[in-house]
């Protein structure tokens, strides 16, 4: 029950984070038709944007989130995949320790990437 | 063995589609991570290096591609958790609708978005 409560709680969270995401980088709407040594320069609105946002730890920290959020939905997407498809029926309780094993492993060891040049 | 918990009704339309679209997205959310966080830094984006990407053809059609199944996929687990949770009637018609009416706005969006980048379909 555990796994499909988290299944859902990242999904909604990913979602969310779906419309977000596009309204940031629609900004590269009105940036296309800036002049070309404002792009070259990166004072265009859609690079302004996504500095400005990426100079804040707090957004660097949502990032982390994030990640933990969409690797957790991945490997237990593979997870069900496979059990739908009848293998590893037997040890879905083991399979489902993994995922947040490893979903924890990669998010701790992604830390220093994420918050390189923000701290 | 543990209980198998599920807001589709396994072998139904949408639980296949739902499914098929999950094997696409493992794939291609892994890719979009590692490309846009761990080759590139989000940190150093800028207008000119996204636009360089996404006026590749390939690489222009496997986001479009990556919109629509990632809207399809999020959207349709979305009303199923509800309708699972017990929505019902003219409740569970206007959250459909409002669901495809939100859609579709985002994919317009996510085209628009697309095309300013590549300056049309980079054919």
């Amino acid at each position: 029950m555990w796994a499909w409560i988290f299944h859902k709680f990242t999904g909604w969270v990913l979602v969310g984070y779906l419309f977000t995401h596009i309204a940031v980088l629609s900004t590269a709407i009105p940036a296309a038709s800036a002049d070309p040594s404002t792009l070259a320069a990166s004072g265009d609105i859609y690079t302004q944007t996504i500095v400005t946002l990426e100079e804040l730890l707090l957004v660097r920290m949502l990032e982390v989130g994030l990640l933990a959020v969409a690797v957790f939905h991945i490997l237990n997407g593979l997870r069900l995949l496979l059990v739908d498809l009848g293998i590893g029926l037997e040890s879905q309780d083991k399979s489902f320790y993994a995922s947040v094993m490893l979903t924890g492993a990669i998010t701790v060891a992604s830390v220093p990437t994420f918050l390189a040049g923000a701290l | 063995m543990a209980e198998h918990y599920s807001s589709f009704t396994k072998g139904g339309r949408l639980w296949f589609v739902q499914r098929l679209t999950a094997a696409f997205l493992v794939i291609v959310l892994a890719f979009h991570f590692f490309l846009l966080h761990f080759v590139n830094h989000a940190d150093e984006v800028t207008f000119l290096m996204s636009q360089a990407r996404m006026r590749n053809l390939t690489y222009y059609s496997l986001m479009i591609l990556f919109l629509f199944t990632a809207t399809f996929h999020g959207v349709n687990g979305v009303y199923n958790a509800l309708v699972n949770q017990g929505l019902t009637g003219t409740k569970r018609k206007v959250t459909k609708w409002t669901l495809v009416a939100a859609s579709i706005v985002l994919l317009v969006q996510g085209v628009r978005t697309a095309n300013a980048w590549a300056g049309g379909v980079p054919l």
